[in-house]
C-alpha cells in the first residue's frame, strides 16, 4: 500500500468530496424535516380524505409492479441470455421510455391508447379506458417504471453463472426447475433492488401521470395540487407521506440485498 | 452399453465419434487442447446437437441427428458430467449440492459426502471451500446421479498433482464399486492409464487409436499417436521415421552393432533418474531422449537400443514395430 503526505492529503481531499456530495444528496431530505412541524402534519393528513391518494398511489404501485414483474421477468432473463433475435432493437425498446421526458411518455400514451385510438376503443369495450381512470394511472406507473426493472433485473440474471444452469440440467431439472432453484435464488438479491427503485420510481411518476391520469389523484399529483392552491407549507406534509411509504421498501430490499450478497 | 457413432460440425474441423463403452468400463479419450475432446463429452451429456449419427445407451435412443426434437434432455439420458470448474450452487450448503438431483435422499447424500471425506463440511457453503474440497463436492453430487456413464472433463487437472492423483483414485473406486462406466477425456497419457481400462486417442476430432493403455504406448499406430503417448524423438532416415520413446530407449556396447550410435548433447536429472538428450548420428538422424540411470559426459558417443521403436513411412503412416 502506498503510504506519505501526497496520498494521505489525496484521501483527505477525496474524503472531503464524498462527504459534499453525500450532504448534497440528503440536502432536500434534511430541508423537509427542517421546514415540517409536527402539528402542521397532524392538520394536514386529519382533512377530510386525506389519505385517498395514498391509497389511490399505493394501489396503482403495487399493481404497475405486478404487471411490470410478470412481464419484464422473463423479457429480462431472455435478454440476460442473450436469447432475442435482434437483441440492440430489443434494448433500444427498454432503454426509450427512460430516455424520454415523462411529460412527453404521457402524451404519446394519448396517440397510442387514448380514448380516439384503435387500441383505446379496444380497452374501451373491456371497460378499461385510459384517460383519467384508475386504469390509465397505472399505464403510466407502468411506462415510467418498467425500464428500471428490465434493465436491474436483465443485470441481475447476467450475473448469475450459465454454467450453473447447465449442472442443474445435468443433475434432472428442466429449464423451469433449474431457473426456480437456482437462477433465481442467485439472482434474488440484484432482482430486489431492481423492484425496490421501480417501486418508487412508480410511486413517485408524476410526468406521464399529469398528461393521462390526472384524476383519481395519486400523492404525485395531491403534492402538485396542494403546491398549485394552498402553498409550500401544505404541500410538504403530504411529500412527507411519500418518503415514508415509498422509501422503507428500497432501504430495506437494498439492506437484505447487500446482505444476502455477502452470503454467496 | 454406450454406442456413440457421430459427427459435430466445429469450425475448424468435424468431430467424428465412433465409440463403445461396455457395462461398468472406464473409457480415456487422450487429445491435445482443442482435439474435440469437451465437444464429445458434451454431445454425450445432451448439451450439443448432433450433425450426423446417433447416440445409444442400451435400448435408448439419447441423440439423434435425423430426430434433434426427439433428443434426451440432459437430465435423462443416465449419463453424469464432472468438469473441472465444479460448478457448485453457491447458495446451498454442501449437503444440499450433493443431494441437487431429484429422488436424492438428505440420509442417501450425508452418506455419500461422509463416504468421501466431506462429513465436517456439510453444513458449509462452496464459498468457504478449498479447490479440492470443492471437487470432492462436485464428485459426490455427480455420483449421486446413479448415472450409467459418468462424463469426466479433466475434472482434477486444476489442483496440484498428489491431490489430483488423489481424487482420481477415490473416483476410480467409487465407479468400480457401483459398477458405474465412465469416459474420462484427458491430455495426459499417465491419467488415462491409471484411469481407465481402454484409451482412445483423439486428434482433431478423430480417434486415431483405441487400445490397451499399455499396448498403446508400445505400438502407436501412427507419428501423431506416438507423439501424445510420450514418445519425444522421431529420426529421419530416408522415406522413414523411427519414434523413439525414453524409456524404450537404452544404452548398451559401443560393440553392438546396427544399434543407435548418438552423441550426448545435454543430461537433466529427472526424479532418480537422468535424462540424456542426445543427437543421432549414422543411419538415423535426429535428437531422442533416453532415461538412464546412469549420467554420461557431455560430447560422448555411445551407442543405443530401442527394441520395437515403431517406424512409419513418411507421409504414409503405420506401425512398422
Amino acid at each position: 500500500m502506498l503510504r506519505g503526505p501526497g496520498v494521505r492529503a489525496g484521501t483527505g481531499a477525496a474524503l472531503i468530496g464524498a462527504l459534499v456530495v453525500w450532504a448534497a444528496l440528503l440536502g432536500p431530505l434534511i430541508a423537509l424535516f427542517a421546514h415540517l412541524s409536527p402539528a402542521a402534519v397532524v392538520s394536514s393528513l386529519r382533512q377530510p380524505g386525506a389519505f385517498q391518494p395514498l391509497l389511490t398511489s399505493v394501489e396503482a404501485s403495487l399493481l404497475a409492479l405486478a404487471v411490470i414483474l410478470l412481464l419484464g421477468t422473463p423479457l429480462a432473463y431472455l435478454m440476460a441470455r442473450g436469447r432475442l433475435p435482434l437483441p440492440r432493437l430489443w434494448e433500444l425498446g427498454v432503454i426509450l421510455p427512460l430516455l424520454t421526458p415523462p411529460l412527453v411518455i404521457g402524451l404519446l400514451l394519448i396517440f397510442m391508447v387514448g380514448p380516439a385510438t384503435p387500441l383505446g376503443g379496444a380497452l374501451g369495450h373491456l371497460d378499461l379506458t385510459a384517460s383519467d381512470t384508475f386504469f390509465a394511472l397505472v399505464v403510466a406507473e407502468v411506462y415510467e417504471a418498467v425500464p428500471y426493472y428490465v434493465l436491474g433485473a436483465a443485470a441481475a440474471f447476467a450475473a448469475v453463472d450459465p454454467e450453473l444452469e447447465r449442472s442443474a440440467a445435468i443433475l434432472g431439472d428442466g429449464h423451469w426447475r433449474a431457473w426456480r432453484r437456482v437462477t433465481l435464488p442467485l439472482a434474488a438479491p440484484g432482482l430486489a433492488t431492481a423492484l425496490a427503485v421501480t417501486w418508487a420510481r412508480a410511486m413517485g411518476a408524476f410526468g406521464a401521470v399529469l398528461i393521462i391520469a390526472y384524476h383519481p389523484f395519486g400523492l404525485p399529483m395531491q403534492i402538485w395540487v396542494t403546491l398549485q392552491e394552498t402553498g409550500l407549507s401544505s404541500a410538504l406534509p403530504f411529500a412527507l407521506v411519500l418518503l415514508v411509504v415509498a422509501l422503507p421498501l428500497p432501504v430495506g430490499a437494498y439492506i437484505w440485498s447487500a446482505r444476502a450478497r455477502r452470503r454467496l | 452399453m454406450l454406442v456413440a457413432d457421430f459427427e459435430l460440425a466445429r469450425r475448424e474441423f468435424l468431430v467424428r465419434i465412433d465409440l463403445q463403452v461396455l457395462p461398468g468400463e472406464r473409457v480415456a479419450l487422450l487429445g491435445r487442447s482443442g482435439a474435440g475432446k469437451t465437444s464429445t463429452l458434451e454431445a454425450l451429456a445432451g448439451l450439443l446437437s448432433l450433425s450426423r449419427g446417433e447416440i445409444h445407451l442400451g435400448e435408448r435412443r439419447l441423440s439423434s441427428a435425423t430426430y434433434p426434437a426427439a433428443d434426451l434432455p440432459p437430465g435423462r439420458r443416465g449419463v453424469g458430467l464432472l468438469r473441472q470448474n465444479p460448478g457448485l450452487f453457491p447458495h446451498l450448503t454442501v449437503l444440499e449440492n450433493i443431494g441437487y438431483a431429484k429422488g436424492v435422499a438428505p440420509e442417501v447424500a450425508r452418506t455419500t459426502g461422509e463416504r468421501l471425506g466431506l462429513g465436517a463440511l456439510l453444513g458449509v457453503r462452496p464459498r468457504g471451500l478449498s479447490g479440492g474440497e470443492a471437487q470432492r463436492v462436485a464428485l459426490a453430487r455427480a455420483l449421486q446421479t446413479k448415472a450409467d456413464v459418468l462424463c469426466l472433463d479433466e475434472p482434477f487437472n486444476s489442483l496440484d498433482r498428489p491431490l489430483g492423483l488423489e481424487l482420481l483414485e477415490l473416483l476410480r473406486r467409487e465407479l468400480e464399486s457401483s459398477g458405474t462406466a465412465a469416459v474420462l477425456v484427458t491430455h495426459r497419457l499417465e491419467d488415462a492409464q491409471a484411469f481407465a481400462h481402454r484409451v482412445a486417442v483423439l486428434h482433431r476430432g478423430t480417434i486415431l487409436q483405441v487400445g490397451d493403455p499399455r499396448e498403446l504406448v508400445l505400438r502407436p499406430a501412427s507419428r501423431e499417436v506416438s507423439e501424445l503417448v510420450g514418445y519425444q524423438g522421431w529420426l529421419v532416415s530416408g522415406s522413414q521415421t523411427m519414434a523413439v520413446h525414453p524409456d524404450l530407449v537404452h544404452p548398451v556396447e559401443m560393440e553392438a552393432a546396427g544399434e543407435l550410435l548418438a552423441r550426448v548433447v545435454g543430461a537433466i536429472p529427472q526424479g532418480a533418474r537422468i535424462e540424456l538428450e542426445l543427437e543421432a548420428e549414422g543411419r538415423w538422424r535426429g535428437r531422442f531422449r533416453c532415461r538412464s540411470e546412469r549420467s554420461a559426459p557431455l560430447g560422448a558417443l555411445m551407442r543405443f537400443a530401442a527394441p520395437g521403436a515403431p517406424v512409419y513411412e513418411t507421409g504414409v503412416d503405420r506401425d512398422g514395430g
